[in-house]
């Protein structure tokens, strides 16, 4: 019998609706008053950026309240390589070389005492280390270069697993055979010097790439008997060198005291620490994380309370009350890497370059960056390397080459239809059969991004098939897969692992690096023997200005194959409290710097 | 004293005419008495005309928006989002608003009513089709007949559709299974539906035919030399079209929730197809920023569901007067 409490109920359900609706009410005009932010790279005006702020002059002590709505992947030094995990490893690790806050390619020595000696041959790197670094407790004792020797050793170990040192170390001799024990190439020849050893002139990407967290001493006499098992289980005894440490109880176990997965971290002072032996001002005393919540509910805390900063992206919503409410308690990190729709280049239509070419003329690159949060946070990609990057500006800067396909970022359907007829489509129309495969992230914004991608590619003729799928299944069941023959993927992005332009361009677009078995990270299966031949030989170059020049070359010619089609350089957007005086850095994607951060 | 019809009767003689035309009692069908009942039922009167209008508006989409003057529920505008990307609010051009993509949000929520009516209704046949089958024919059989269609619906009850569906489309997201039969789209909601309610259905067909079978017509009817079929499908399906009809009006609101959940869920119905389901998940992130785009789309579903359960309580008043209050 239907009782009045059916209608009671949707009478309260739609009343929450209407509710709830009129709570989160803004402008329906949605033009904003406030000043658009600038194209081209430009921070707008009462915005913070890395390059304008003061690295010295803090107030020293007290404690910072971090929210993350991420947790952490890799704490382990020997095996990090996500954003997020760098917060706390550029904080309690010393690499051989770190980038301070206001640069993403002049390293400054860290735990090496100057810059490395080269032999002439590109084969043989010497590199001195600092003396009176201390280990956290309970190791105490000083740093060596044994230690830098068993932290290089250990990353192939594979219970460490270190999922990208080949990329970068393979030419140290004997390191692509090593399986954890010694490395032939890695030497302490005495307590303070550490050479390695190339057998190929390739000592420029190794030096760059010694500013990874791999590269921070580890002492083999107590991590040993933990990276025996299976996983390695150092990390949840890691000591430290850095200004701060993970809390430990008194036998040195990190975790489930200083770490406690998914929901809180606890930075302390390393008491070993002696800033005379730093660059680092280290003016907080603790840093307290909270990892979980909701992203729009953390975003809004912080900028409306005390002693707090996000260290993951802001949502949306967060970002556009910050932009205009709270402005002064915003920071913009440019050269927080570049976000592209991968295009299959070995099978399928896009084999075709001018198939290419016209899918790279129709997109709207503008629009796709709306759907990414403007220009606040985007800049229009034209080419590959980004701003801060060795070989930038030569490769184009930001207006990039001067190709038609290039030249309207808003799409321009008749250059389209111009290398439609090109390849072969008399009407400028694909009148192929077969069904395209795009696959997307489906969470927001990308998903957007997917969805415009997908018109786009039916305005030009073609038959699609979209899936969204999660952001991780994306990358490990389909961009990723060789076998799996994606033909477009929307929702790729790369950030440079360092301020070098290998770091950019040689993984995501070098043939020679495609992993048929595996994870696979050249996700538009660019394989070009010209380009790739450049690149071998690009990688032999030494001095930052002119890798910068041969990787801008290379740079131009995968816009003249239009390899993929480019559309987002990204800015990295972080909040802070209003008594918070927050330094942001540039480096990989450009989130705060904890050990320059204070409280003002 | 004596006293006149008038006295007894104030209003005249017309209550004398009312005794008298009330002793000719016209028999009534259960049809008739079933359309009398429903008409006097107004609240269902409204809800079956909000089924009507939605049927409508689902078949007559593509016609609806045009004469509303709405660019397409596919159409991309992003001059309709501001600086930040986030969509603007509703206006004369937009009464509903847009979502991120600058999408119309009314034309999208008028396509989505297609979406749900298809899969609710279809679904749902489809269910009752396969419920009311098994369920006659072990209630009519009892014995191991019986005993297996109901242990059947035992094992199919235990399985959790919300996490069969997640599984599908997490396994059978890009290139489908089974050769690419199954992949997530409207047609899995189906049968994800399909597949769970009919058992509902079993079970209350079953023990109606139980009740039934035992009747004085039943026996009439095997008396005069009808077959096991006739008997089951001329002579006690008809006595099951009151209740499934009760029972399906009732469940087609539930797969509507069904298939608004899996496609918030991210495995019901692809994009850029429009689904209420996926288009209150879209709105989610955004929802302090651009409410319209959650309301709506939640207004229309939550006026559906309603429409149809009280519509089905309706008829469960009107077909079954012992129930009716």
């Amino acid at each position: 019998m239907r009782s009045l409490r059916t209608i009671l109920a949707a009478a309260v359900a739609g009343a929450l609706i209407l509710a709830l609706a009129a709570c989160g009410s803004s402008s329906s005009s949605g033009s904003s008053s406030s000043s658009s932010a600038s194209s081209s790279g430009a921070i707008p005006a009462g915005v913070q950026t890395p390059t304008d702020e003061s690295l010295t002059g803090g107030k020293k002590g007290g404690t910072l309240n971090v929210e993350q709505n991420e947790d952490y992947e890799h704490l382990d030094p020997g095996q990090s390589y996500f954003s997020l995990d760098y917060d706390i490893t550029d904080a309690t690790q010393r690499s051989l070389y770190s980038y301070k806050p206001n640069t993403f390619s002049q390293a400054t020595p860290d735990m090496a005492e100057g810059e490395p000696t080269i032999s002439d041959d590109n084969k043989l790197i010497t590199i001195k280390i600092r003396k009176g670094v201390h280990f956290s407790p309970p190791v105490n004792r000083e740093v060596t270069a044994a230690d830098e020797v068993y932290a290089l050793d250990r990353i192939a170990n594979p219970n460490v697993a270190n999922p990208y040192y080949l990329g970068y170390l393979e030419s140290v001799e004997g390191m692509k055979a090593a399986k954890g024990g010694p490395v032939a190439g890695v030497k302490a020849t005495d307590k303070y010097t550490l050479q390695i050893k190339l057998t190929e002139p390739q000592a420029g990407i190794v030096v760059a790439s010694l500013v990874l967290p791999f590269s921070a001493p580890v002492p083999e006499e107590y991590a040993k008997k933990f990276d025996a098992k299976k996983p390695s289980e150092y990390v949840n005894y890691m000591v430290a060198t850095g200004p701060y440490m993970l809390k430990a109880d008194s036998s040195g176990k990190i975790l489930g005291t200083g770490y406690q997965p998914g929901k809180s971290a606890t930075l302390i002072r390393n008491p070993n620490w002696n800033a005379s032996t730093d660059f680092r001002p280290a003016y907080l005393d603790q840093i307290n994380i909270a990892i979980g919540g909701d992203a729009n509910v953390i975003g809004r805390q912080v900028l409306e309370g005390s002693h707090m900063v996000q260290t993951d992206t802001p949502a949306s919503p967060v970002l556009k009350l910050a932009f205009q409410q709270h402005r002064s308690q915003l920071q913009i990190s440019p050269g927080s890497g570049s976000r592209y729709i991968a295009i299959n280049n070995s099978n399928g239509p896009f084999t075709n370059v001018n198939l290419r070419k016209a899918f790279w003329a129709a997109t709207d690159r503008e629009a796709l960056d709306k759907l990414r949060g403007g220009k606040l946070v985007t800049d229009i990609q034209t080419h590959f390397l980004w701003t801060g990057i060795p070989g930038f500006e030569e490769a184009g800067g930001y207006p990039g080459p001067k190709v038609d396909y290039n030249e309207h970022p808003q799409g321009d359907m008749a250059v389209a239809e111009k290398y439609l007829k090109l390849a072969g489509y008399p009407s400028g129309k694909y009148t192929g059969s077969e069904t395209l495969q795009v696959v997307g992230d489906s969470s927001p914004p990308a998903n957007n991004v997917a969805e415009a991608t997908n018109e786009t590619l039916k305005t030009l003729g073609f038959k699609t098939k979209l899936n969204l799928v999660e952001h991780t299944v994306m990358y490990s069941k389909y961009c990723g897969v060789v076998s799996e023959k994606i033909d477009v993927c929307p929702n790729v992005g790369w950030v440079a692992d360092f301020g070098d332009p290998q770091a950019v361009l040689d993984v995501p677009f070098n043939g020679e690096l495609i992993v048929k078995n595996g994870t696979n990270s050249n996700w538009g299966l660019v394989n070009h023997p010209k380009i790739n031949a450049a690149m071998k030989a690009a990688s032999k170059v030494v001095g930052e200005k002119a890798r910068g020049e041969a990787w801008a070359k290379i740079d131009r010619e995968l816009v003249e194959e239009a390899v993929v089609v480019p559309y987002e350089w990204g800015k990295q957007p972080n909040i802070e409290s209003k008594d918070v005086a927050g330094v942001g850095q540039l480096w990989n994607t450009g989130t705060w710097d904890l050990s320059y951060t204070s409280l003002k | 004293m004596s006293v006149s019809a008038a006295e007894i009767f104030p209003g005249g003689t017309g209550g004398l005419d009312v005794i008298e035309a009330s002793e000719e009692i016209a028999a009534r069908s259960p049809l008739q008495l079933f359309s009398l009942d429903i008409r006097k039922d107004r609240i269902a009167m409204v809800s079956l005309a909000f089924v009507v209008f939605l049927v409508i508006v689902a078949f007559a989409a593509p016609l609806i928006v045009k004469l509303l003057g709405l660019p397409g529920p596919y159409v991309q505008n992003l001059n309709l989002t501001d600086e930040f990307g986030s969509p603007l609010g509703p206006s004369g051009a937009h009464p509903f608003g847009v979502d991120q993509l600058g999408e119309d949000v009314m034309a999208r929520v008028i396509y989505g009513t297609r979406v749900s009516l298809e899969v609710g209704v279809v679904g749902t046949a489809i269910a009752s089709v396969i419920g009311v089958s098994f369920g006659i024919v072990a209630g009519f059989y009892r014995g191991w007949v019986d005993t297996l269609l109901s242990r059947t619906v035992d094992v199919v009850l235990s399985i959790p559709v919300l996490l069969l569906g997640l599984g599908i489309g997490a396994a059978c997201a890009v290139r489908g299974c089974l050769g690419g039969t199954i992949s997530p789209g409207t047609s899995v909601i189906i049968f994800l539906i399909a597949l769970v309610n009919w058992t509902y259905i079993f079970r209350i067909v079953r023990g109606l035919v139980l009740s039934l079978r035992e009747r004085e017509f039943v026996d009439a009817s095997r008396a005069l030399g009808a077959s096991n079929a006739r008997i089951m499908f001329r002579e006690i399906l008809p006595n099951l079209v009151a209740p499934v009809i009760v029972y399906a009006t009732l469940l087609i609101p539930l797969n509507i929730l069904l298939e608004a959940s899996l496609s918030f869920l991210g495995v019901g119905v692809r994009p850029p197809t429009a689904s209420w389901g996926q288009m209150i998940a879209a709105a989610t992130p955004i929802f302090n920023t651009a409410w319209w785009y959650m309301a709506f789309p939640g207004i229309a579903l939550l006026l559906t569901v309603l429409a149809f359960n009280l519509l089905g309580d309706g008829l469960r008043d009107a077909l079954n007067p012992r129930t009716a209050r």
